[in-house]
């Protein structure tokens, strides 16, 4: 006897209204792009956000089921699953769990190096009274733990750090002990231009799990250029470092950064070219910071910040085809963006949160224990701009570094969800806000959005990578997506057909 | 709805719209500025009951052409109309989502609503099974 099915229709009844989830919409190139709280995209024709509030959206169209899949409908026939879209979102601000993780000590302000772009008032080799000092290392370290994060990453700074290698040890040593009486799991990095690094050093870097992150701006004449120091070989020493530090430390432990400045805007092939060359496979484009002497010296290293995204572009563009062509190399703030963008997860980059990082994820503690909300407002402060000071490790805690005036006036521009701009942007769940960035650009920690570097650097960079996920070619999908799980680089003959 | 008064002034570099509040709210119409404000100096009036009067003056460095000024405007600001009524239709469900994202207690997580079970076969008198509801 043959059993007898229902029609495909009684197992999705037609409902009779639908109901609105929160989102906000953009039009983009002939569409829409809706975003909904959690992050979650759908690419529609024109009229659907429309549609969507004034009904008239057909709930027996393909459209209507990718709007219910996606969270910007529900109706009568489904459950909202509030607890579903409640978890994405709470996932994608996970790292807000656990509070400050990232701990930057600046064991000097002294460098050898002259770099017309440093963030930092940097000192003369020589002066010492630049370093930090035991006892201010000893109460830095305290607060590093009284931090909730159960897991903190200690970061070694300067000037240059390894001018001051006996502090550096001494901090190691005090903060391992710490970390084991108080029950928490530390990260060590140092952040080093190499040019002073002994044999002696990397050994001790290796037995005691410190990672190595250094400059590396491109090609010789670019880095030198950038970055002159006497005898004019940065980047030889930079390269030489590297190289002994692969060969003491591992390959995995040894991460190199690159700023952008007016000179590097015509050589971004060359740039990555060296990346490649050196065997890195991830390079991060980074703009100029406009603080400290890359302000004072503005003629010599600035730029208007369309360059720099044409800069941008051009690199990314020339970055896929050399993953086309087989080699992983992995754009930093394109990976960064593309997790918030297609995946649940947020990240835990601080310059790109709302609430911003600042402070929240970050502390600066400088060589003489002020204590800053990134390193960003320290150089601020290197220019007589202590709106961002909390406070000293001499004399408050955490409690008072976080409840400070510089901290509360900072935290409520700190949101972009309620920042004027915005609050409406449909982009709001992949940026952030950045109160010390227009602080010092605009005068205003709210910041003009319309004028902000900030908001057109990262909505040109948003709008161009939606412009690849609407294209859809399944080779640069494959490598974005390589990007994010680590899985092999597809190249041409894996295209599906 | 809306006109547009050309200017007198040379070279067209001033423009006004009177809009209508009840297609755009001077909330939508203020947060249109603000977005104009890079490429304009912008002023909003009221114009009689129910109408403002948008006064844009060009800047120098504006790339937007006067001619599409006015359509360019409506866009944006019917959009921002559009925003505001998506806003006044999920502000609630959006404060419960938050609280319950933020919700570390878990007293805000609901039981699933609806019936765990087959609600076609549940709705037969002669259903030959029945997997018992949560309610």
């Amino acid at each position: 006897m043959a059993r007898s099915f229902y029609p495909p229709e009684a197992f999705s009844p037609r409902p009779s209204q639908f109901f609105l989830l929160p989102f906000r919409f953009t039009r983009f190139n002939d569409q829409e792009l809706l975003v909904n709280e959690a992050g979650e995209f759908l690419l529609a024709p024109k009229g659907t956000a429309r549609g969507l509030v004034d009904g008239t959206i057909d709930t027996t169209s393909a459209l209507y089921k990718d709007l219910k899949a996606k969270h910007f409908a529900y109706d009568d026939t489904s459950s909202p699953l509030l607890d579903v879209l409640a978890t994405k979102i709470r996932t994608k601000y996970d790292h807000l769990d656990g509070g400050t993780k990232l701990h930057i000590f600046v064991v000097t302000l002294r460098c050898e190096h002259s770099c017309h772009y440093c963030q930092v008032s940097r000192q003369t080799a020589s002066k010492d009274e630049f370093d930090m000092s035991r006892e201010t290392a000893d109460r830095s370290i305290s607060l590093m733990f009284d931090s909730p994060a159960s897991h903190v990453t200690l970061e070694l700074q300067g000037g240059e750090p390894l001018l001051a290698f006996e502090m550096i040890q001494y901090i190691v040593s005090g903060a391992k002990e710490q970390a084991e009486v108080r029950r928490k799991t530390l990260n060590l990095v140092v952040t080093t231009n190499l040019a002073c690094a002994t044999d002696e050093m990397l050994l001790y870097f290796r037995d005691e799990g410190v990672k190595v992150s250094t400059s590396l701006d491109g090609p010789a004449f670019l880095h030198n250029k950038n970055r002159p120091r006497p005898g004019n070989d940065s980047y030889e020493r930079a390269i030489d470092g590297i190289e002994r530090s692969r060969v003491i430390l591992g390959y995995d432990n040894v991460a190199a950064l690159m700023t952008t400045t007016s000179t590097s805007l015509d050589h971004v092939k060359e740039i990555i070219d060296e990346y490649v060359r050196r065997e890195f496979h991830t390079i991060f484009l980074r703009p100029i910071s406009p603080y400290g002497f890359a302000v004072k010296t503005k003629t010599r290293t600035g730029y208007e910040i369309e360059k720099f995204l044409d800069f941008y572009k051009q690199g990314l563009s020339y970055i896929l085809e050399i993953n086309r062509s087989g080699y992983r190399l992995s754009e930093i703030y394109a990976q960064i963006l593309l997790s918030k963008i297609l995946t649940p997860h947020g990240t835990g980059y601080v310059d790109l949160q709302s609430p911003a990082g600042e402070a929240w994820n970050v502390l600066v503690y400088n060589y003489n224990g002020d204590v800053f909300a990134s390193d960003e407002s320290r150089m601020l402060a290197e220019m007589q701009d202590w709106t961002f000071r909390l406070g000293n490790v001499h004399r408050d805690t955490r409690h008072s570094l976080f409840t400070s005036e510089a901290a509360l006036n900072m935290f409520e521009a700190s949101c972009n969800q309620s920042l004027a701009g915005c609050s409406d942007c449909a982009f709001q769940p992949y940026c952030g806000a950045d109160p010390i960035y227009h602080h010092a650009t605009q005068g205003d920690m709210y910041g003009h959005r319309p004028t902000s570097g900030f908001c057109t650097r990262n909505m040109e960079v948003i709008k161009h990578l939606f412009s690849f996920i609407e294209k859809d070619d399944p080779l640069t999908m494959g490598i974005f997506w390589s990007w994010l799980t680590g899985g092999p680089v597809p190249t041409e003959g894996l295209q599906c057909a | 709805m809306e006109q547009q008064r050309e200017s007198s002034l040379p070279h067209k570099t001033t423009a006004s719209l009177r809009i209508s509040n009840e297609v755009v709210s001077v909330d939508a119409l203020l947060k249109t500025c603000y977005w104009f404000s890079r490429d304009f100096f912008c002023d909003v009036q009221k114009d009689g009951p129910g109408f403002s009067l948008v006064s844009l003056k060009r800047k120098d460095s504006s790339p937007i052409q006067m001619e599409e000024l006015r359509d360019t405007f409506m866009n944006h600001a019917l959009d921002f109309a559009l925003r505001e009524r998506v806003t006044a239709k999920t502000a609630d469900i959006r404060d419960i989502l938050l609280a319950k994202a933020f919700s570390e207690s878990g007293v805000l997580e609901d039981r699933p609503e609806g019936v765990f079970g087959d609600p076609i076969e549940e709705a037969k008198s002669d259903g030959m099974f029945k997997i018992l509801g949560n309610s």
